[in-house]
Order: structure tokens, then sequence, then C-alpha cells
């Protein structure tokens, strides 16, 4: 008797699987992995209205569990995949990336070049932008005597106990190597050491610095400058719309997220079919407006209900932080709580 | 245990297994680590190194330690002034409101103490309550700044661990047998003499343990510097959590965690040397 309720619940088990491989085999599908929330259910719906080709939309909840699960299934199992730029670097080092055929991509020459050309792809053959998070300075126009044009302007006196920093310690050592000319991903361990001199005399004027919610002190009056995170940016001006944006004339440092298509992907005339739905500017607009990180497609620009999400024409540099020796990588973080230290 | 039956043994083995795995593994992982190396990017390298607690002598990272330090001595220092008054006369209290102050004195405890800490945030603000309140009442003209400044984080450390030392206190207080202090009163002694003869030698087990239970833990909160202080003092605790996750360095973050350990543990092995001696003078 026991076994055969053993047997009746085994079978019960399996044919659920069995019904869901029957399924996938006759109708069109596409497996989309990346975080949660990062496409609008509009735009999934749009592409499966137009193409017959359902979305699968399975996420992570990091860049390194993305790449483990990746490596595991030796570039299969998924036909899109969006996530950091970093991880990218390690995917197309490993070969589970698959080489772009831009010619089935009529959207390709929509992307806005700003965002080509990085470390993680220099050729751009893997890769497609998909936002862009970009820290800005942010400023209070009535509590800043000083013109604020860039990183520069941040050591000066009169801001004295005045900023809020983010607390990436990449991002700020990136942004004073910036100001002292030097290249955001230095890993000159000279260069570095006068990054960590500079970055001592930016203590004076710091008034806290906090990853979570840094736009509150600028809102409260607590700091009259902050150097804010893009979701923090768009939180403040909603706030606050006198708010002053800043995009440093020295360039910018940013983090991209791409979109790309495994080696081994399942179903690849869908997964570029997918992607170069996202790729028409109507569509990145809608994306773009939902997920709030910087517009990386230069024709959606325009279509943008929230047009802080579009840099400015005059913005044309700007680098991601790279993944830099270990070396470089502890003379970094060195400076960093040299600096924070200082900042008492 | 020998002259128990078997049958305990098994009832007692899930424990040991229990500890052994969740307890001494994690520690012994955290061990390893700790002589590991970082490998470029993420993940770690398991080749032998000491390099790690080489770094730790850095005078940045010592500082850490240094600062740490500081900023325990002191807000405990103030949690022992402000507390140990509070413990003592709260044993003297009637029955009825004995009850009252305990719960008076856990009621916070309900609130998660983050939540608390954003409370303090909010007073503490230039634009919050206590400024304002000064303000009105005329004592200050411009706003006092003291939210993400050193006073800032030895207010929320006193805040946060001020119970324990109450609660220590007051537990051996209750304790106290007060017909000494009054033999003590009868025969001549001053209140002040009584208190510090009597009273205040046979509650010092308490006051200790108080000292262990803030001092300790006033070594690693490091979420108090960031919350009140803006994040401006670097805690062994801010380090650590820090080299963890951004750092990505998980061998220094397990080398910091080791010489932290040890120190505690040193300093727990000195309160129970200089417990074990006073209560040996009281008996004697």
């Amino acid at each position: 008797m026991k076994k055969l309720v053993v047997c009746a619940l085994c079978a019960a088990l399996v044919v659920p699987t069995l019904a869901v491989s029957v399924q996938a085999d006759d109708s069109k599908e596409l497996v989309l992995y990346t975080w949660e929330n990062m496409f609008p259910q509009e735009v999934l719906d749009g592409f499966e209205e137009e193409t017959g080709i359902k979305v699968v939309y399975s996420n992570f909840d990091t860049d390194e569990n993305m790449l483990e699960k990746l490596s595991m299934a030796k570039g299969g199992d998924y036909d899109v995949v969006v996530a950091d730029d970093y991880i990218i670097q390690t995917a197309i080092e490993e070969g589970l990336v698959e080489k772009l055929d831009t010619s089935k991509l009529s959207g390709w020459e929509n992307i806005n070049p700003l965002y080509q050309g990085q470390f993680y792809d220099p050729n751009d053959e893997y890769t497609a932008p998909y936002g862009a998070g970009i820290p800005l300075i942010v400023y209070d126009p009535e509590l800043v005597d000083i013109d604020i044009k860039g990183y520069n302007d941040l050591w000066d006196a009169s801001l004295e106990d005045s900023i809020a920093l983010t607390a990436n310690y990449r991002v700020l050592n990136g942004i004073t190597n910036l100001a002292l000319g030097q290249d955001f991903n230095d890993q000159n361990t000279d260069d570095i050491a006068k990054t960590g001199e500079k970055l001592l005399e930016l203590a004076p004027n710091v008034r806290l610095i906090q990853d979570d919610n840094t736009q509150d002190a600028l809102l409260n009056g607590e700091a009259s400058v902050a150097f804010l995170y893009t979701s923090q940016v768009t939180a403040a001006l909603q706030e606050n719309p006198d708010l002053k944006v800043v995009y440093p004339e020295e360039g910018l440092g940013f983090g991209v997220m791409g979109m790309f298509i495994p080696s081994q992907a399942p179903d690849k005339d869908e997964a570029y079919q997918f992607m170069d739905y996202i790729l028409q500017p109507e569509n990145a607009a809608k994306c773009f407006d939902y997920i709030g990180y910087y517009c990386t497609n230069k024709a959606a620009d325009s279509l943008l209900e929230n047009q802080d999400l579009v840099v400015p024409d005059s913005v044309t540099e700007g680098s991601a932080v790279e993944n830099i020796s270990a070396e470089a990588d502890e003379a970094y973080n060195k400076n960093w709580t040299e600096f924070k230290a200082a900042c008492n | 245990m020998k002259k128990k039956k078997s049958g305990s043994v098994w009832m007692i083995l899930p424990l040991y297994i229990f500890t052994i795995i969740f307890v001494a593994g994690p520690l012994l992982y955290m061990l390893a680590l700790s002589f590991a190396q970082p490998k470029a990017g993420h993940g770690v390298e398991w080749t032998f190194t000491l390099a790690n607690y080489k770094k730790i002598l850095d005078p940045v990272y010592m500082q850490t330690f240094t600062g740490s330090f500081q900023l325990a001595l002191t807000s405990t220092l103030i949690i022992c002034l402000v507390g140990y008054p509070f413990g003592y006369f709260m044993a003297k209290l009637s029955d009825k409101w004995k009850k009252r102050a305990m719960i008076f004195l856990m009621l916070p405890f309900w609130v998660n103490s983050l939540i608390r800490l954003y409370g303090w945030m909010i007073i503490l603000q230039t634009k919050g309550l206590l400024n304002h309140v000064l303000k009105s009442l005329g004592l200050i003209e411009k706003p006092l700044r003291i939210l993400y400044s050193y006073p800032a984080i030895v207010i929320g450390m006193t805040y946060v661990l001020l119970p324990f030392m109450i609660l220590s206190v007051y537990s051996s207080a209750e304790k106290l047998d007060w017909s000494l202090v009054e033999a003590a009163r009868d025969l001549g002694a001053s209140p002040f003499k009584a208190f510090w003869t009597v009273s205040f030698k046979l509650t010092l087990p308490g006051l200790l343990s108080g000292v262990i239970l803030t001092f300790i833990p006033s070594m690693g909160l490091f979420f108090i510097a960031d919350i009140l202080g803006g994040n401006k003092i670097v805690l062994v605790g801010s380090l650590i959590q820090e080299q963890m996750t951004r750092g990505n360095n998980w061998p220094f973050a397990a080398a910091l965690a080791v010489v932290l350990m040890i120190l505690t543990t040193l300093m727990i092995m000195l309160y129970r040397k200089v417990t074990n001696a006073k209560e040996l003078e009281g008996v004697g």
C-alpha cells in the first residue's frame, strides 16, 4: 500500500514537468535573465504581441550569482541577460557571451556612443548598453556661494563641512583622479598615493558619507552639496526642483548595465528579436522611464517622460569603474580608510 | 556525564553537533580565511600568507583599533556615570515603582534600535527638534551642528548601551544587604563613607559586568557611527563590514575580526581576574 502511495506521488510530481516541456516545444519562448523589475510589463507584453514570443522572466539577486549560474549552464539556458559592466567583462573572458551580429539589430545605431567602447567590451562586439548609473554633483544654489562646475570645486574652502558623499571607494577615488587630471581607473600606485593626498584635502569639507538616502542630507539642510547616485539625484529633484545638477566638466564616472546573448543560448533568433525590440526608441524610452537609470539610447532621449535621465549633449566623456589589479585596489582601499578617518 | 546512562548522550549530541557546525565551523573558516589571499575582482585564493595580519600594523588600520578603543572607552565612562546611580537608586525604590521603572527601561527595546537611532537623527539634525527648542528658548542663535559629529556618536552609543549598565548595576544593588549599610552608619560612618566602603564595594561586580556588557559591544557597533556620525569615524566594525562588501577583501576582514576577537577575549579574561579578586576580597 505504502509503495503504491509513493509511486502515485512520484507520478504526480512528474506529470506537470512533462506538461511544461510539451508546451515549451510548440510555442516560441525566450528566457530573459536579469534583476527583478528591470523591464516594464507593458514592454514585455508588447513584445509578445508583436512577435508571438513569450518572455519567461527569470531573475537573480547579484551579478556574481548570475555568472555562477551562467557558467554552470556553460552559457546555455538563458537567451538574453542584463547585468553590470564588470561582470560582463568576466563573462566575456570565460567565453560565455555570443558575438553579436549587428546586422540583425536594426536599432543598433540608436545607442548613445558615450556608453560604447567601454572597458568590458572595447569594440562593442558583445553587448548593447541598457541604462547607466551616473553619480553627479547636486547642490542647493541658495546655500552655496560658488558656481560648481566640476569635481575640483568640491575642494573649495567655502564648502567647509557641507558636502554629503556616497560611500563607494572606487568612485570617490575615481573622481579625485579626474580632478587631478589622472585616469578614472588609474592603476599606477604612485598616482594613487597622490590621489590619497588629494582626498585628504577634501576631508574638511565633508559633512557625511553615506550610501543610503544620501539625498536626505541635502533636502533637510544638513549638507548644501551632495555627490549622489542616479536614483538619489532623481529623488532629490522630485522633492526640490530648484536644486542644481552638475555634469562635472572633468568627465563622468559611471556604471553601465549591458544586454548580451549567452554563447549557447537556446533561442538565439528570438534573443536578437528581443534585443532589437528594446533598442527601438519608443520601447527604450518606456524602459528607462521605468527603471530610472540614465538613457543609453540616443534616439529615445526626446521620448523620455523624465528628462532628468537624459545626459546633455555637452557631455562627451565618461569612463566606467573597471576591474583593476589587486595591488591598485588595495591602495584605493587604503586611501579611502585614511580619508574617512580624516573627515572626523 | 560519565555516570549518566548513554541515552542522555544522544540527547545532548544534537546540541554539540549544532554548536560545532554553526559556531566552531564559521570560526575555523574565518581563521583559515585570515591566512588566505584575496583574488583580483572577487573571491579568495587559498595560498598561505601572513600579509593580512601585517597589513593591520599599517598606521591607517591601527588607527581604527585605537579609534574604536577610544570611542568605547569614552562611551563606557559616560554610561558608568549615568547608569550606575540610575541602577543603584532604582534598587532602592518601592516594589511598585521598581516594576514601573523596569517597564520604562524595557519599553524602548520593543522598537528596533535602528529606528530609535533614526529618531535621534531627527532630534539632532540642524533643522531638528533640539535646535528648535533651544532656539525658541533663546539659548542659541545659530543652530548647533551636532549630527554627524563625534558627540553624536557618543550620544547614540550611550543611549543604546545604557540599559545594559543599569540592569546589571540594579541586579547587584538589589541583592545588597542594606543592613550592612545601616550598620556602617550606626558605627559612625558618614553617608558617603558608608556608600563608598560598603555599597559601592558590594555593587562593584555589577558595575564591572556592566562595563563588559557595554565596552565590548561598543567596539563593534559600527552602525551608530554610520548613522549618527555620518560614517566619518572608521571603527574596526565598519572596516570589517566594508572589506567584506565593497572592498572585496574577505581575508583581510577575517584577519581584522580575529584580532578584534582576541582583544575582546583578553578583556574578558582581565575582567574575570579582576572580579574574582574582588569577590575574594569581599569574602575575606
